[in-house]
């Protein structure tokens, strides 16, 4: 036994040898790698193909957080923290993007924090942390954090639960003005056609209140007139805006499209049907709830491209009160004409879509597993999934949007 | 209560909720109390008659005004589709050592609540349902539901299952949620 050893333990020195010669040889042959410092990148500047994806983190939404993303190489450049239902706005290819949360000072209790964080957009470096007089608290809704079309002014959806609007401005980060909104709620910035600016929100009763907004003057308030039900067929909040026109595009539970021009007294439109224009019979309201027809749903549940006046909405096959179902299939609008441009399936049943702003434009979806899917928006063909980006994707914000 | 009594009943709460939300300080803490208070106490009887006028009879199907109502069940409330949670958004407090109107040892129940209107297909009546959140500890996360029944949008915030429904209790974070009958709307 002892002579058996002895042999391995020979046979091993000779072994061991071998290879740590043949160690050294390489390292003859290869240069030594260099120490390094340890350092923080910086974000490149911004294509219209960088976008911002919210994860609300449900199964613990203090943990929220918003990635940025390279749609293009489908590949994450960065992160920030978005604590407790946050919302988020601005412009990725901005200087600065905004994120209003809430946190405890011992994590579910203590004293409670509304915050309104300023990120610089290629350091995600906090530019300012201005603590708010309060936000609303509620599963997070585009339209409860506005920025006006110039840039200037931030707006916050607060509900305490009296219904209020704080008015930030984004040099000073200092709340400005709060504006009581009694019975309303939600922000839809605008910039009329006389360059005056301000907000409208959605009132109870279905109609609209106009706030607008001058230099050094008290905010002015007017009431446009109900112009739907919200027991019967209410429009979403999510329903999709452009501020720098000053045109909204609210969609019903039922599928119909009210067009509204946003001012200080906002103008609505005729409103048209999205089954119509697919040849179907519109979609029944809450009146007939079991009628099963292709309807829209979902969370961000539809998107517009500003400057060819196309809308996408998620579409899906259900009854009425289903209004929060995942869509199956993507509807393209031209709302000019208005008609139907195509109907684009979905990589896998989704509760967001969104789009970018150029000429060249990507559409994005979701699903429950957290993926994240990228198509090309003229063919509708799928060009990226990244898989598990996140846990509760619900939210998109690219260039220019 | 006919319909059209209720409807305006309906309208003079919303007034005055409305007047006492817009002449209200919101920063008066008393005040927030009690509007918190009014509306929850006067927000049950709302729902009531939207959904008698949302779905005539003629729409119903074996008696149930919805979908929801017309394939629940009545016997297990740690399910999605069991009857009282036809507009439930969130975690069921019933799986998270609560119960269906209990909440779970370490949280807190909100004085305020959202409102829904459920048919329950045992006695084919309809009860009008307080969603009351539980509040305190992180998302307890076993069974999620999301009942959408005359779920609305947050500009008709008694009847939105997306809002944070802890006002009023030591802490705003959300556990789960309870469906308690606090009616009958049959």
């Amino acid at each position: 036994m002892k002579a058996t050893k002895a042999g391995a333990f020979v046979a091993c020195l000779l072994v061991g040898g071998a290879l740590i010669g043949g160690a050294s040889h390489v390292h003859a042959e290869e240069p030594v790698l260099q120490t390094e410092q340890s350092d923080t990148l910086t974000l490149p500047p911004a294509g219209p193909h960088r976008v911002l994806v919210q994860d609300a983190v449900y199964e613990h939404a203090k943990d929220g957080r918003i990635y940025v993303v390279d749609a293009d190489k489908a590949r994450l450049m960065g992160m920030v923290q978005a604590a407790y239902n946050a919302n988020m706005a601005g412009n990725p290819a901005a200087k600065a993007f905004y994120v209003a949360e809430t946190a405890w000072s011992h994590g579910n209790r203590g004293t409670k924090a509304d915050i309104l964080a300023t990120y610089d957009s290629r350091s995600l470096a906090i530019v300012n942390d201005e603590e708010l007089p309060g936000r609303a608290l509620v599963t997070p809704k585009a339209h409860n954090l506005q920025i006006s079309a110039d840039g200037k002014k931030i707006f916050v959806y607060d509900m305490t639960p009296g219904n209020a609007v704080h008015i930030i401005d984004a040099n000073t980060h200092k709340v400005e003005t709060s504006v009581d909104i009694a019975g309303c709620s939600l922000i839809y910035p605008w910039t009329d056609a006389n360059r005056q600016s301000g907000f409208s929100s959605i009132c109870g009763n279905g109609g609209l209140v106009n706030v607008s907004l001058k230099a050094n003057a008290v905010p002015t308030l007017t009431h446009t007139a109900p112009f739907f039900s919200p027991d019967i067929d209410p429009v979403f909040e999510n329903s999709p805006e452009a501020a720098a026109d000053g045109q909204a595009w609210f969609i019903t539970y039922s599928g119909l499209v009210w067009p509204v021009a946003l001012g200080p007294d906002s103008t609505v439109g005729t409103p048209f049907s999205l089954q119509k224009l697919a040849g179907q019979k519109p979609g029944s309201d809450a009146k007939n709830p079991f009628d099963v027809a292709w309807r829209p749903g979902g969370w961000q549940l539809a998107a517009f491209h500003r400057k060819t006046g196309h809308l996408f909405v998620l579409m899906h096959r259900g009854t009425f009160w289903t209004h929060k179902a995942h869509g199956q299939e993507i509807w393209e609008v031209d709302v000019r004409k208005p008609a139907l441009i195509r109907r684009i399936p979905v990589p896998a049943p989704t509760s967001l879509v969104g789009i970018t702003q150029d000429a060249e434009p990507l559409i994005f979806t979701s699903d429950d597993q957290g993926d994240f899917f990228i198509l090309d928006a003229k063919t509708g063909h799928l060009r990226h999934k990244m898989p598990h980006l996140g846990s509760s994707l619900i939210y998109t914000l690219s260039s220019g949007e | 209560m006919s319909q059209h009594k209720s409807s305006t009943f309906d309208r003079l709460t919303e007034r005055f909720l409305r007047s006492v939300a817009g002449h209200v300080s919101r920063r008066n803490l008393l005040s927030r109390l009690g509007l918190t208070l009014t509306a929850s106490s006067a927000l049950p009887l709302l729902p009531w008659a939207k959904d008698a006028e949302a779905t005539p009879l003629s729409h119903q199907k074996n008696g149930a005004p919805t979908p929801f109502g017309a394939s629940a069940q009545t016997s297990d409330d740690q399910r999605c589709d069991y009857w009282r949670y036809c507009a439930i958004d969130g975690n069921l407090c019933s799986s998270c050592g609560g119960g269906v109107h209990s909440c779970p040892p370490g949280t807190e129940p909100s004085p305020t609540s959202w409102i829904g209107t459920c048919f329950n297909p045992g006695d084919k009546r309809s009860y009008i349902i307080a969603y009351r959140d539980c509040c305190g500890q992180d998302s307890c996360n076993q069974v999620n539901c999301l009942g959408t029944d005359g779920d609305q949008p947050s500009y008709r915030p008694q009847a939105n299952n997306d809002i944070i429904w802890c006002f009023g209790t030591s802490s705003q974070v959300y556990s789960c949620s309870t469906a308690a009958i606090v009616g009958s709307a049959s």
